[in-house]
């Protein structure tokens, strides 16, 4: 489902807004109708994309750009790509844009980004969960904020679940592991997930970071090395190999999330973790043939309690933008409550504001809210650092292998913290 | 018996020898089918297990979502056909007297140079892209096709040389000694004798750049932001993270490469006596 | 002084040669020198700039001591030299095939030139879809034949998705190289075999002795190509796999590509991708030294 993406509409708004903005006296705002060109890097929808890229709240986005004078055009690409289109812009100092998508990249590419997230205003920051800033923190200084609230949940068949004789979701490992063997049966399996790609955000090493949060332990220690290499680390990643026969033996090949999205939509396995925006996805009769039957609860908890990973989807500001101002009331613009409003409304992608969380109309439309919300209580680090594709390559890998059975658990995690140790080092 | 239908042998060799084609058929021409047939099925059809082929799934909606919905792919193919037709031409203009200086005049080193160019062939591409790009930046030729079709020179041109130069090192050299004797200078031999001799290989060299420039992903990818996207950009674009709906991922590759499959299969005879003049000297 | 016919001759290729000589060397010359450079360099993304310092061979130090390395460098081993064998092979019964009167119908080219013409990213999606372990064809056909029992992964373990890859890229290879070997059978000739037919010889022998030989150029051609072409595959490994499951499929080239763009440590990407290029150097002039007919060279 490819998004109609009509470039001359907005082209015409910008002119138009463009236009209006040489007319003196049309603005009484005091400030200097000036026309600023105004350059925004984001996904192409479905992935989380802005008004203008995405069709939500064009009116409202037009009005904006002829309320401030600005033009704003959109750059947009696929998700996979957008890293490395960042990489090698910035690496060779042209990196065009004032505006630009983030998610976990952040401490990476920090040196390129104005911590413009302090200056944003106080009322807008209360309405935001406090953790919401903590990938994109570096240093104490907050570079980006996120706009979406985004974090794994279970999302499971509800029907499948009945069948196996489970009347609510699991809400501890062992009752994860019964639950996921009773569903497995007749070619259908109790769990999938797409284990393919190690690296980011949603990769096999995020995975992981999931358990290991939920065992209690954490990535790192306070000097900056390794601290994962622990009974906690171990028991974490002991938990996704129990699972494996439950597990969609597809999974290990599965390198993006829609692909393992997909087998549960087809009806093929019974849970999985996934974001916010599989809400929409199952409920879709043109893709899913399980809609109604799938529901969203919080993950289950580990021996520390449940814990989850932050998608960190956030805007950012790059330094090198000549409207450091503009770029910055557009994204307040885009953290607008009723533009979040109509992101949830429309879009499926979640609010982060949390009096639009709370609004009885967004709560009907996406009942797995009120779940994320519940999850949001429990931690959610993504552990994100300025060398987070390395780390999460290397870990990943290792938990690729003690999934496939080619490794001890214990012998993963003491192989993925010497490479990580390396790694780390060599950054100084 | 003639020795050709000696040649031919026997009904046992005629049946080893029509399995193989029919082999060779199943092989060449089962992923093409199945690229084709998925392009015209719905969605549920294909994710059914086995694929489900009755007739009333068949459809036509996912070459009309993705033409209607994508300006992009409309855009991609025009760039595509900008920056192939464009870095052809310049390779042919700019390869052709270099094949032939190589093959055919005294130039110092010419075998040196010739196996140089054809070094060019080796460098990985991951090597040079950041180089390249900081480059065309400075210059401010990013997301341009013309630009892009310079630098699929990089490619092209050595490939065009090698060919060209295999051609022409097979040249008889009575043709250019029956010139010289009738007045002609060197470059008007080139003109007027030696290219119009030279339309196979030419037009090999020239279908060869042309399906490489279409085709190629990496600096495209690298070097183009929206306005430049060629075809295998928007191929790539379809495999978003959170939905494939593969009907139309297909029908959007069935309409990228139909081009130059087409132009393939209209010059197949060209491309094969070229190659088979061309690469066979050197 | 007069200039001679060849001094004239020399000058006039000279120029012939030039122009585009000139452009191989603007488009490719400052980044090749650039990107040796940097391999000899530590470079960081910091302080909103790149920083550069001289490390000397510290990267290429570094590359000998690195495990992912090396498993790359074995996995580029495996699946280069099993592609050319594979593919002259393959191309080399193909052309045979098509030499012969019963294959020689323009349907068959036809048939060879298709898959050269697919976009290598489009084959990749297209053939991702094929080994789709859900929905692919392959899955469903073997399985309605009765072959296999239930659905494969066929991308899910290091050993098969390897070897898929292998499969996958000698599919899209096989046709560029057949139709050079096509070219070649066609210009042996026909007197050489009625020959070898007076002497008594049967056809295994003849094609030993007359087509073999003859051929030796053009096989020589072919195994050199494939070679530097193999060497580079990047776009399937980036659609088909990413490099896994488990670094199993991360060839050299997708290796650099990875350090490169994904961790931005342009210094180490670097000097991997120069190591492929001299790898690829070495390996192509040994092949030209030891297959290339010696009599075909300096032709003129």
């Amino acid at each position: 489902m490819v998004h109609n993406f009509n470039r001359r509409h907005f082209l015409g708004t910008g002119a138009l807004a463009g236009a209006m903005a040489t007319m003196p006296g049309l603005f009484d705002r005091g400030a200097r109708a000036q026309s600023a060109a105004l350059n925004v890097f984001s996904p192409l929808p479905p992935d989380p994309a802005p008004p203008g890229a995405a069709k939500f709240s064009e009116d409202a986005f037009a009005k904006w750009q002829a309320d401030n004078g600005a033009t704003v055009s959109y750059e947009t690409l696929a998700w996979p790509q957008l890293h490395d289109r960042m990489a090698t812009a910035f690496a060779s100092g042209a990196a065009p844009w004032d505006i630009t998508y983030n998610c976990g990249w952040v401490p990476e590419f920090e040196s390129f980004l104005t911590p413009y997230a302090d200056n944003l205003p106080k009322a807008l920051v209360d309405d935001l969960p406090p953790t919401s800033f903590a990938t994109t923190t570096v240093g104490g200084k907050r570079y980006g904020a996120v706009f979406t609230l985004s974090l794994l949940t279970l999302f499971y068949n509800k029907e499948l679940m009945e069948q196996a004789g489970f009347k609510e979701a699991p809400k501890t490992w062992d009752e994860l592991k019964a639950c996921a063997k009773e569903m497995t049966r007749d070619g259908r399996f109790g769990f999938v997930l797409n284990y393919g790609d190690p690296a980011g955000i949603g990769g096999t090493a995020s995975y992981w970071m999931v358990f290991l949060q939920q065992a209690g332990g954490k990535v790192y220690g306070e000097d900056g090395l390794p601290a994962f290499k622990s009974d906690e680390g171990v028991a974490a990643l002991q938990m996704m190999v129990d699972l494996m026969p439950s597990t969609d033996p597809g999974s290990i090949s599965y390198a993006g999330i829609n692909d393992a999205t997909n087998v549960l939509l087809a009806g093929r396995a019974g849970m999985m973790m996934n974001w916010p925006f599989m809400w929409n996805a199952g409920n879709d009769p043109k893709q899913s043939q399980i809609v109604g039957k799938m529901t969203s609860a919080v993950l289950p908890a580990g021996p520390k309690g449940s814990a989850s990973i932050d998608g960190t989807d956030a805007w950012t500001i790059t330094k090198a933008s000549k409207n450091q101002e503009k770029a910055q009331k557009l994204i307040e613009f885009y953290l607008d409550a009723e533009v979040q409003k109509r992101q949830v409304l429309d879009t499926g992608w979640l609010p982060i504001r949390l009096s639009v969380l709370a609004d009885p109309e967004v709560q009907a439309k996406a009942p797995n809210a009120a779940v994320v919300l519940e999850q949001a209580k429990h931690p959610y680090d993504s552990f994100v650092t300025a060398d987070y594709n390395q780390v999460t390559v290397a870990i990943g890998t290792e938990v690729q292998k003690a999934l496939q059975g080619s490794k001890t658990a214990a012998q993963a995690i003491a192989d993925a913290q010497d490479a990580v140790t390396a790694i780390v080092k060599r950054r100084g | 018996m003639t020795f050709a239908r000696l040649q031919q042998g026997g009904p046992p060799r005629q049946a080893i020898v029509i399995l193989g084609l029919v082999l060779f058929t199943c092989w060449s021409a089962g992923p093409v089918i199945w690229l084709i047939l998925s392009s015209v099925l719905e969605q549920k059809a294909l994710i059914a297990q086995p694929p489900d082929l009755s007739p009333q799934n068949f459809t036509l909606d996912n070459f009309s979502t993705v033409i209607g919905a994508a300006a992009s792919l409309g855009r991609g193919i025009i760039n595509s056909l900008i920056v192939a037709v464009f870095s052809t031409a310049l390779a042919l203009a700019l390869g052709a007297p270099a094949a032939y200086a190589l093959a055919r005049l005294p130039v110092p080193r010419a075998d040196n140079i010739s196996f140089l160019i054809l070094a060019t062939q080796m460098l990985p591409g991951i090597a040079i892209a950041i180089p390249l790009f900081i480059l065309i930046s400075r210059l401010g030729l990013i997301d341009n096709v013309l630009s892009l079709g310079i630098v699929y020179l990089s490619f092209n041109l050595p490939i065009v040389i090698w060919i060209l130069r295999g051609f022409f090192l097979g040249i008889p050299a009575g043709i250019e000694k029956a010139a010289a004797i009738d007045g002609a200078g060197i470059f008007a031999t080139f003109w007027h004798i030696i290219l119009p001799i030279s339309l196979p290989p030419l037009s090999a060299a020239a279908v060869f750049a042309f399906v490489e420039a279409w085709n190629e992903f990496f600096f495209a990818l690298i070097l183009t932001r929206q306005q430049a996207q060629t075809t295998p950009l928007v191929i790539a674009n379809f495999a978003g993270q959170y939905q494939t709906v593969f009907g139309q991922m297909m029908a959007a590759a069935v309409i990228s490469v139909a081009p130059v499959i087409l132009l393939a299969i209209l010059f197949r005879n060209q491309i094969i006596r070229g190659f088979a003049d061309g690469m066979m000297k050197g | 002084m007069t200039t001679t016919v060849e001094q004239r001759r020399r000058r006039t290729g000279v120029f012939f040669v030039a122009p585009a000589l000139l452009v191989l060397a603007a488009i490719l010359f400052y980044p090749i020198v650039d990107s040796i450079l940097l391999a000899l360099q530590r470079v960081q993304l910091a302080g909103g700039a790149v920083t550069q310092e001289w490390i000397g061979l510290g990267n290429f130090i570094r590359l000998f001591s690195d495990p992912v390395f090396w498993r790359a460098a074995l996995n580029t081993a495996y699946f280069s030299g099993m592609e050319v064998v594979l593919v002259t092979l393959i191309s080399l019964g193909v052309a045979l095939l098509l030499n012969h009167p019963l294959g020689r119908s323009g349907f068959f080219r036809i048939l060879l030139i298709v898959p050269w013409a697919i976009a290598p990213v489009a084959n990749a999606v297209l053939w991702k879809w094929i080994l789709n372990a859900n929905y692919g064809i392959l899955n469903g056909l073997l399985k309605s034949i009765g072959v296999i029992d239930y659905y494969q992964v066929w991308l899910g373990t290091p050993f098969s998705a390897l070897n898929f890859l292998l499969i996958v890229d000698v599919w899209k290879s096989v046709p560029f190289v057949a139709l050079l070997m096509l070219a070649g059978l066609q210009r042996v000739p026909q007197s050489l075999y009625r020959a070898a037919y007076m002497d008594g010889a049967g056809p295994w022998q003849s094609f030993l002795n007359v087509t073999l030989p003859t051929m030796r150029g053009v096989i020589a051609v072919a195994i050199v190509l494939q070679t530097i072409w193999s060497l580079r595959v990047f776009d399937l490994v980036f659609v088909l796999t990413r490099g896994g499951p488990a670094d199993a499929t991360a060839l050299l080239n997708f290796l650099a590509y990875r350090v490169t763009f994904n961790f931005l440590d342009l210094g180490y990407g670097s000097a991997i991708a120069n190591v492929i290029f001299a790898l690829t150097f070495v390996l192509a002039a040994l092949y030209v030294w030891l297959l290339w007919p010696r009599d075909v060279r300096g032709a003129r």
